[in-house]
């Protein structure tokens, strides 16, 4: 397992902050919560984080002004922005400013993982390329799945559903949940198109002999099933 | 009709006031010059007939005389100065050869006994032998008599005292015509002789034509200056509002919070810009306060949202997988999704609305993304014909996200509403600097009332097809509100009946 990664969370919102944290600890994060602009950037300039999640409206000195300010201090750590306002300026304004993503509210802390670990490996070269759950191995950068050392050919929403299940196993995903992170649909009712490709996706892997862990809760949605200990 | 240049009209006012004026002008100094000359030869007459009227007639070689008047009158024909001279009783004294006979000369020629004898000299009989009288000419001819009269001796014959003007009052002068041409005679009459000089209007008529046909090549040339001067004035006096018009265009493409400057304008235009600029300030005031209401509102509303979406999200981790309590919770994680999505849409419309719509436009590879709505239809819609027609490479300038969003919504809708085993069509191509990308489904009519409020906000399909089909009727609106946001546009085609038809336009690619 990689060296647990640090996070400066900064955010106002109490009710959103406590979940966030506790989900981010769950995925292993050590999490530093800071509720104010002022502090949140005092922080971020004397530690080092491996990435910084921002909200844009703060207290004291907002999300945007942080990120502004530290890059121009020359740190170039990852930062992903939270914002409920306008979304099209708040992201330009953030991508422009030198953001590496940008995430809407509502969002699930999945999401917000997920995020922050690609920037994090985009900033950072190789790590955690690889992501490997009993049988089946998966790389990020070739895009290639493989079955006990066997190669299952996937199309990019195949592989895209596979990897966001398998970076969380034992985690339940909704349809909705999952259609909103692969195929990026605004809520969309279409959710049998998860089902369909959840159905593809075991077929081609059990086509080489493996089994694919991906178990179906009635009514809810899909799960990677957690390995068994020891493995 | 009226003119709609305001250019023109000015232009055109001042050639007709200039034109009318000139016009005016010309034929008023015509009638002067006329009037002019007239009075000239007038005069030149009654001197003539004085003249002659004061001396005796036999006194006088009139064959001579009558030689020297086309130079006196300053004529240029020699037969436009004719001569009539004539005794008291009738008999012809003198007659040039071209006098026009049909000339009426009562009206001239007063009758003797109104004369006022006291005004001439003393009768000619009583101091000159009548022997000494000229031969006369023949009637009719003009040649000179064989014999030179003896005028006599140089003595200066006593002038009396005569009264010119009273013997003025006795010249009449009258325009008469014969034979097709005018003469402007002159008649005298003394208690000898009758005397009548006639004077061709030849010349003078020659003479005002050629003033007449200066006036008319003077007056065009000058009215066409007039209309190049009154263009060019016309447009150097607009230039301020083309500049003004250019700069507003500017402002408004540029957004809300430029302002004209005033510094180099006019006195006239400046009052203009000032009301320009205090409407776009008002204009920014109300849309700075709609968007930071809509930014306020939508704080506000995806703030609750997020935690209800995040507590929920825990509370449905935590539940035992597949339970009941699982199920709803998903149930209502679903709703949260919804609610955010019209929360999003609605949002994204009323930027929209108040053209603050800010891309982050990149280069987005269109084939690749249509690839993968392509794979998603045979995911979704196994039974639905797919055919695609992309050629490889498509590329938009636009904002990724936003133009997926915009193609995920023409594919959904060509799925929902098509029929039972039908078909999807999907072309993309480039038409000159611009990407066309038209989706195709089998479809049921749409009613022509439909069509007109397809694009309508919250508007839905048939009645019919309300309670099967999902959505929200957002969708097609938001999607031409993004379309044009990106400069391109979204329209339902004229296809024939049993499909419809979109098509997306975009800007192309670098």
């Amino acid at each position: 397992m990689a060296k647990a990664m640090h996070v400066l969370y900064v955010e106002d919102e109490a009710k959103i902050a406590n979940f966030v944290c506790a989900g981010l600890k769950e995925h292993g994060f050590v999490v530093d919560y800071c509720d104010n602009g002022n502090d949140g950037y005092l922080r971020a300039m004397e530690n080092d984080y491996d990435v910084v999640v921002l909200d844009i409206m703060l207290p004291g000195k907002d999300g945007l002004s942080i990120l502004k300010s530290l890059r121009r201090a020359g740190r170039n750590l990852p930062v992903v922005l939270l914002t409920a306002r306008n979304e099209l300026d708040d992201r330009l304004e953030g991508l422009n400013l030198g953001a590496d993503d940008y995430l809407a509210k509502p969002f699930f802390v999945e999401e917000l993982v997920a995020r922050m670990h690609a920037v994090v490996r985009r900033i950072s070269g190789d790590r955690q390329n690889l992501l490997s759950v009993g049988q089946l191995k998966l790389d990020r950068i070739t895009r290639e799945v493989t079955c006990d050392r066997q190669l299952v050919e996937l199309t990019t929403r195949e592989f895209n559903l596979l990897e966001y299940l398998m970076r969380s196993p034992g985690r339940v995903f909704t349809r909705t949940q999952i259609l909103e992170h692969v195929w990026g649909y605004d809520f969309n009712p279409n959710t049998n198109m998860v089902d369909v490709c959840i159905q593809r996706l075991r077929k081609k892997i059990e086509r080489v002999g493996g089994s694919d862990n991906i178990e179906s809760v009635r009514g809810v949605g899909y799960c990677f099933r957690k390995p068994e200990s020891g493995t | 009709m009226k003119l709609r240049s305001f250019r023109m009209r000015i232009a055109l006012l001042s050639v007709l006031l200039a034109g009318s004026a000139l016009v005016g002008f010309s034929i008023a100094s015509w009638l002067l010059i006329y009037e002019t000359k007239l009075a000239r030869l007038d005069s030149e007459i009654k001197n003539q007939l004085l003249q002659k009227a004061v001396r005796p007639y036999w006194a006088t070689n009139w064959q001579s005389y009558e030689r020297s008047l086309p130079s006196i009158f300053g004529a240029t024909q020699q037969n436009s100065v004719t001569l009539l001279v004539t005794k008291i009783e009738g008999q012809t004294l003198y007659q040039s050869v071209n006098w026009p006979s049909a000339l009426d000369l009562s009206s001239l020629l007063l009758p003797q006994s109104q004369l006022p004898s006291q005004l001439f000299p003393p009768p000619p009989e009583q101091r000159r032998p009548p022997e000494l009288e000229p031969p006369l000419p023949p009637l009719g001819m003009g040649r000179p008599p064989e014999e030179e009269p003896r005028f006599p001796p140089e003595q200066p014959l006593e002038e009396p005292s005569i009264n010119l003007n009273e013997l003025g009052k006795l010249v009449k002068i009258a325009t008469k015509s014969s034979n097709r041409s005018n003469w402007r005679v002159g008649g005298i009459i003394t208690p000898n002789f009758r005397m009548a000089i006639a004077v061709s209007f030849a010349d003078i008529d020659g003479e005002m034509s050629a003033i007449r046909t200066i006036f008319l090549i003077f007056v065009p040339m000058v009215l066409i200056l007039v209309a190049i001067g009154a263009w060019a004035l016309s447009g150097s006096a607009l230039q301020p509002i083309h500049e003004v018009t250019l700069t507003i265009r500017r402002v408004t493409a540029k957004g809300l919070d430029k302002r004209i400057s005033t510094g180099e304008t006019d006195v006239e235009f400046a009052e203009l810009i000032d009301v320009f600029n205090q409407m776009m300030g008002r204009l920014e005031r109300s849309f700075k306060q709609a968007s930071r209401f809509s930014g306020d509102a939508a704080h506000e509303l995806k703030t609750p949202l997020a935690i209800l979406q995040g507590e929920l999200e825990r509370t449905l981790q935590r539940a035992k997988p597949g339970s009941e309590l699982q199920q709803g919770l998903s149930e209502m994680l679903e709703e949260v999704s919804r609610l955010g999505s019209i929360i999003r849409k609605l949002l994204l419309l009323s930027l929209a609305d108040a053209g603050q719509m800010r891309l982050h436009r990149v280069e987005v590879d269109l084939s690749q993304v249509l690839a993968d709505l392509v794979e998603d239809i045979e995911m979704l819609a196994p039974h639905l014909e797919v055919k695609t027609q992309i050629i490889s490479g498509l590329k938009a300038l636009g904002d990724r996200d936003l133009l997926i969003q915009v193609l995920q919504n023409m594919i959904s809708n060509a799925i929902k509403y098509n029929l039972p085993s039908g078909w999807i069509k999907i072309h993309a191509f480039y038409i000159g600097n611009t990407v066309s990308i038209t989706v195709t489904n089998s479809s049921h009519d749409i009613q022509a009332s439909h069509k007109e409020r397809i694009f309508e906000r919250f508007h839905r399909g048939d009645a019919a097809h309300n309670r099967q089909i999902e959505g929200i009727g957002l969708g097609l609106s938001l999607s031409r509100e993004l379309a044009r946001a990106h400069g391109g546009d979204l329209k339902l085609d004229p296809s024939s009946s049993g499909q419809t038809a979109f098509t997306l336009v975009l800007p192309k690619g670098i």
